[in-house]
């Protein structure tokens, strides 16, 4: 069985409250993500995401606020854009774009963070294996 | 080689019940960069603050990793303990151990104990490789500074002048009054507009701290909170000031409907204004007179409800009525917007005046009929599924306000923002009084239409927030948060690697990068006063020169590193 | 004496908030942050009102707790500002210019300051009386219900931090206060003696907040759309308007939030789940404020909730109990209908939450005037009874923080005034 490795930026005022609010619930999830937490989802660069994957992990996941309500004057606004031309340049590369996860204001209730973290597991687990050759980073590390 | 101190909190066993903390402290110990590891039984209660500071002070650490709670439950408080011991917090990390690792882990013993050490491992990066961001002190100029003096900015002028600050004001129109002068009686008291104006006009004049400024124009507007400067003339003379913060009380415009319901082709067809004016001048002669609501608003050109127009179609109809004994009064309407407990009273008074009121719907508007000057109004009514022929000698439509022409040169020079339809709007919902530049605050129907009643009040809300940036003599940047605790940081660029690319300028969403020269090239600069740090700059800066330094590059990379 | 020395230098007694939700955090840290110093009563177990309670605002569908928890938690470690929950105002007079208050605080047998949330109080509880005061609060605590505790004490022999003391009494604190700023916000009507809404005589059949409740996205359901009564997935859902509002018989004024709240909620539902037909029966659509028109347009167009402008005179449950019947005039193509619904939800009846304060008889607190509806009156007493929130007059939430802040530069003003 393939057991996939997450890698979670989460934004401290919606997703890591998601996250919190999980472990106040005792909610079971494979011990196999970790998070860091970020002030805004625009403060996670799209490099960052790219050297995650070219490391080894087998996903990353962006948890931010949703549209219009960013602390941030629509800070994330711009960060969405990036990440779904990201997700275009994953796709291009051969990495998949269905290794990062967006979620923009949905994952600040524990259960929504739980089934989102669950779902994103089963569907990197049905992924195969990173081939670390086509990571960018892969060849030059 | 670094000097960490990690604390690992047991939280009263919570944590280590899951994590076997006896191995945790094995595999930290190999680790060079750790000098020590304790474990604690609750790192949140004050005693064990207390020891754990004397224990940093005695060991000399450089840093402090701390592994308990998150802050969203209580790991805020050991690291505000420390730092109240003299320990900077650039040096102090926070790992969530407890609701990230051993609550949601907590049947996988294995697996949390493994997820703890990688988390802590990540905190021990991210020590390593924290900077500090600059902070900046600027002194705060004690004026306010309002612009525009209608209800709204009276109001919040003379709320600041009472509490002591000086202000100023100024004006484009001659004297101070905006709309109230234009208008005869408020709703829903009666009281004359005259009657509400006149106290904030004899405050204006006799308070020595309030200084006016009649027919004024903004040139320019620069600086941010504690200092701005407004370069203006005022009755042709150039004239520049200082203020600490800026209240912005511009109102709105009159929208004048040439074209609908044939205004301006013939007589009789009048707007709320034009009545208003007659009502200045003394009574007004209209036997049948017939408003129409929503000229020009709830439209696609207008797509808004612009708050006013129906409690002033009752004030006018009501007093039309009460005037002209035997009159027949008709309002036109798409659903009166009379809400909350004052307005529902005065649509309840307006029917048992008998005032009739008709329903229409958007897609068959009212017919003026006649030749030079209008005989009927012919409209289908919704409810009673008729078409009514009204007879009638005046036709007054009621006309949404707008924004002013210059609203969004304005916004452009202070930074701040207009909303779809033109007016400014607030940065968060929770202060609708603020906007997305700190001391820059909005009021009255600048930021969307209201009543005098409303503007009034939303003057003096303004000037409470003012007051609590005035009173301060001056204020650190990182201490513009809006959110609990300080700032995380601050952008910094780094000068050398910079290629004024101006992307940062682009990006971010507080206008607080600006390229500036640089010998021969222009280098980005951030501005401290306006950056939050919120980290746009820093993901579109495309080699790396733009960096938060509590949260930089070489960190995270370290992190992600070691996540696994 | 210049603006910021005289507010920095001057020591003055400290204001008194009466009513914790969005108006009086609002009004607390505008005094505070002014320098004054500030007492909140709040007679739930955390700040943040009826706001707390719902699960998103219109129009930017933000989610309520977000907006609220950050406002809250400053208000909770403001240096300046003394929060007392679960208390109440026992006695308020005013003597040569100030206020006398006595405070009367229930006690909070778990200390928030000590709870680490670790939950095995709850565990060990057999009357099952305790529970999270709110998911968002801040400090994090669990709260004990006092009506179903049996005071067994279970509780405090298991809290690892020794936060549990049972032995607490509830406590009276005096203070002298310079002003009282009264944001004592709403509360829903009864509407069981209005026999045409049926309310009350079928689960299926809820008040607004109840529906808000019950279809939160933290709260029982997860956010999903299923009836009361079997918990199956309805299909559709009548959102009442006006109920018992905008009716002298109960409330004669318009609660001038209900319209949007409407919209909002069947906007939530339909985004949930696009199967369930939403219809509002409304008056007048009142969509006043910045982009409220467009929020209305916007559920309208795109998710094809229906608008039917009338009144029903009739919501009974059926025979059976699966479904209600609602009996109303479209008026405006005139056809009279029944039609049954699966849920009903009315809307509409919020009242002042003071407007059946009755003093008890050991009870002195001088409450501002009020009119029949029980909103303030501030007019009559101007310089002295500052109001804001839903207790002045119907407000939202942007509304309810604006006449807060108005209400703060009373005080200020008020205080210059005196010296």
């Amino acid at each position: 069985m393939n057991q996939p490795r997450i890698l979670i930026f989460a934004c401290k005022w919606c997703g890591l409250i998601g996250a919190d609010a999980a472990g106040k619930k005792r909610a079971s999830l494979p011990a196999r993500f970790r998070v860091i937490p970020v002030e805004c989802a625009a403060l996670v660069e799209p490099d960052a995401i790219l050297r995650a994957l070219a490391g080894g992990i087998d996903g990353v996941a962006v948890l931010g606020c949703h549209s219009g309500g960013c602390r941030y004057n629509n800070a994330n606004h711009a960060s969405i854009k990036r990440f779904e031309l990201l997700k275009d340049l994953l796709d291009t590369t051969g990495i998949g774009g269905e290794r990062l996860l967006l979620s923009f204001g949905t994952a600040h209730e524990y259960h929504q963070f739980e089934e989102i973290i669950e779902n994103f597991f089963n569907e990197l687990a049905a992924l195969p294996p990173l081939d670390p050759w086509l990571s960018p980073f892969g060849v030059v590390s | 080689m670094a000097n960490i101190t990690v604390f690992l909190c047991r939280c009263f066993g919570e944590i280590d019940n899951a994590i076997d903390f006896d191995l945790l402290r094995k595999e930290l110990s190999k680790d060079t960069s750790v000098s020590s590891v304790s474990i604690v039984d609750s790192l949140c209660l004050e005693a064990d603050i207390e020891k754990a500071a004397s224990q940093i002070k005695e060991t000399k650490a450089d840093r402090v990793l701390i592994a308990a709670c998150p802050t969203l439950s209580r790991g805020n408080l050991p690291v505000d303990g420390l730092i109240k011991e003299g320990i900077e917090r650039h040096k102090i990390d926070l790992v969530d151990i407890r609701e990230g690792c051993a609550w949601i882990h907590g049947n996988d013993p294995e697996g949390a104990v493994k997820k703890a050490k990688d988390l802590i491992n990540m905190g021990l990066a991210a020590l390593q490789h924290k900077e500090a961001s600059k902070d900046m002190r600027v002194s705060v100029h004690p004026d306010a500074l309002i612009i525009g003096a209608g209800p709204a900015g009276l109001a919040a002028a003379t709320s600041l002048a009472k509490t002591g600050f000086k202000v100023n004001i100024l004006e484009r129109a001659s004297a101070p009054g905006g709309m109230l002068r234009l208008i005869s009686q408020l709703y829903p008291t009666g009281e004359d507009a005259a009657d509400k104006l006149n106290p904030y006009i004899d405050e204006v004049e006799n308070n020595h701290l309030i200084t006016f400024y009649p027919q004024s124009k903004i040139s320019s507007i620069e600086g941010c909170i504690g200092n701005f400067t407004v370069q203006f003339s005022s009755q042709g003379e150039d004239n520049s000031i200082q203020s600490g913060i800026i209240i912005i009380a511009t109102g709105a415009k009159i929208f004048f409907p040439t074209g609908l319901y044939r205004y301006g082709e013939i007589r009789n067809v009048i707007t709320q204004m034009e009545i208003e004016r007659q009502f200045l001048k003394g009574s007004f002669d209209a036997k049948k007179p017939v408003f129409i609501q929503c000229a020009g608003a709830r439209d696609k050109e207008r797509p808004y409800c612009s708050t006013i127009c129906c409690p002033a179609s009752l004030k006018n109809a009501m007093r039309l009525a009460g005037e002209n004994p035997g009159s027949e009064v008709f309002i036109l309407h798409r659903g009166i917007m009379t809400p909350g407990n004052v307005l529902e009273k005065y649509y309840r008074d307006a029917l048992s005046m008998g005032i009739q009121f008709i329903c229409f719907e958007e897609e068959k508007p009212p017919m003026i009929m006649g030749n030079d000057r209008v005989e009927h109004v012919e409209v289908y009514d919704a409810v009673n599924g008729i078409t009514r022929k009204i007879e009638t000698d005046l036709v007054v439509l009621s006309t949404p306000l707008v924004p002013n022409d210059d609203s969004v040169r304005l916004a452009q020079m202070l930074g701040i923002e207009v909303d779809r339809y033109g007016f400014f709007s607030e940065s968060y919902p929770m202060h609708p009084l603020e906007t997305k530049m700190d001391g820059v605050f909005i009021c009255g129907s600048a930021r969307w239409p209201v009543a005098s009643d409303q503007a009034i009040l939303q003057g003096r809300a303004a000037a409470m927030k003012a007051v609590s940036y005035l009173r301060q003599r001056e204020i650190a940047a990182s201490t513009l948060s809006r959110v609990p605790g300080p700032k995380s940081g601050h952008a910094r660029v780094v000068p050398d690697s910079c290629t004024g690319c101006g992307n940062c300028v682009a990006a971010c969403p507080f206008e607080a990068c600006h390229l500036e020269k640089l010998e021969d090239r222009h280098i980005s600069k951030v501005d401290m006063m306006r950056c939050k740090a919120c980290g746009n700059c820093v993901s579109v800066c495309p080699n790396g020169s733009m960096q938060i330094p509590e949260h930089n590059y070489r960190m995270v990379g370290e992190m992600i590193k070691r996540a696994f | 004496m210049a603006g910021f020395e005289y507010i920095c230098n001057r020591k003055k007694d400290a204001v008194l908030v009466i009513g914790g939700g969005v108006a009086g955090i609002t009004a607390s840290l505008d005094l505070a942050d002014a320098g004054q110093s500030v007492h909140l009563v709040e007679s739930d177990s955390h700040l943040g009102g009826q706001v707390s309670k719902l699960d998103k605002l219109y129009p930017t569908d933000h989610c309520a707790f977000c907006l609220l928890w950050t406002d809250v938690k400053k208000c909770m470690e403001h240096p300046l500002i003394t929060v007392h929950t679960l208390s109440h105002v026992k006695e308020l007079k005013k003597e040569s210019g100030k206020y006398s208050a006595v405070i009367l605080k229930n006690p909070h047998y778990i200390d928030e300051k000590k709870c680490i949330f670790c939950g095995r109080c709850v565990e060990e509880c057999p009357a099952g009386a305790i529970h999270p005061g709110w998911e968002h609060a801040w400090p994090p605590s669990f709260v004990i219900d006092e009506s179903s505790c049996t005071k067994c004490g279970n509780c405090a022999e298991v809290c690892p931090s020794g936060a549990i003391n049972m032995e607490l009494r509830e406590e009276e604190i005096n203070l002298v206060v310079n002003d009282v700023i009264w944001s004592t916000g709403f509360k829903e009507a009864d509407l069981r003696h209005l026999k045409e809404y049926g309310s009350g005589t079928h689960p299926d059949i809820m008040t607004s907040m109840e529906f808000e409740d019950w279809t939160a996205e933290g709260g029982i359901n997860k956010g999903e759309i299923v009836k009361r009564s079997n918990h199956s997935v309805p299909q559709n859902i009548a959102f009442i308007q006006c109920a018992g509002a905008r009716d002298l018989r109960m409330i004669p004024s318009c609660s001038a939030v209900c319209c949007m709240h409407a919209l909002k909620q069947a906007g939530w539902t339909k985004r949930r789940n696009r199967t369930i037909d939403c219809y509002i029966f409304y008056t007048d659509l009142r969509t006043v404020g910045r982009d409220y028109y467009r929020y209305s347009l916007r559920e309208f167009e795109g998710t094809e909730i229906k608008l039917i402008r009338g009144r029903p005179g009739l919501i009974h449950p059926l025979p059976g109990g699966d479904g209600i019947a609602v009996q109303f005039e479209n008026t405006l193509t005139r056809k009279r209908e029944l039609r049954k619904f699966d849920m009903v939800v009315l809307n509409g009846n919020i009242q002042p939450s003071l407007i059946q304060y009755r003093p008890g008889q050991d009870e002195k607190t001088a409450i501002p005037p009020m009119d029949k509806e029980g909103f303030f009156n501030t007019e009559s007493d101007e310089t002295s009874t500052f109001a804001c929130g839903f207790g002045l007059e119907p407000a939202d939430v942007a509304e309810s923080v604006i006449q807060a802040s108005a209400a703060a530069m009373g005080v200020m003003n008020k205080e210059t005034d005196q010296t």
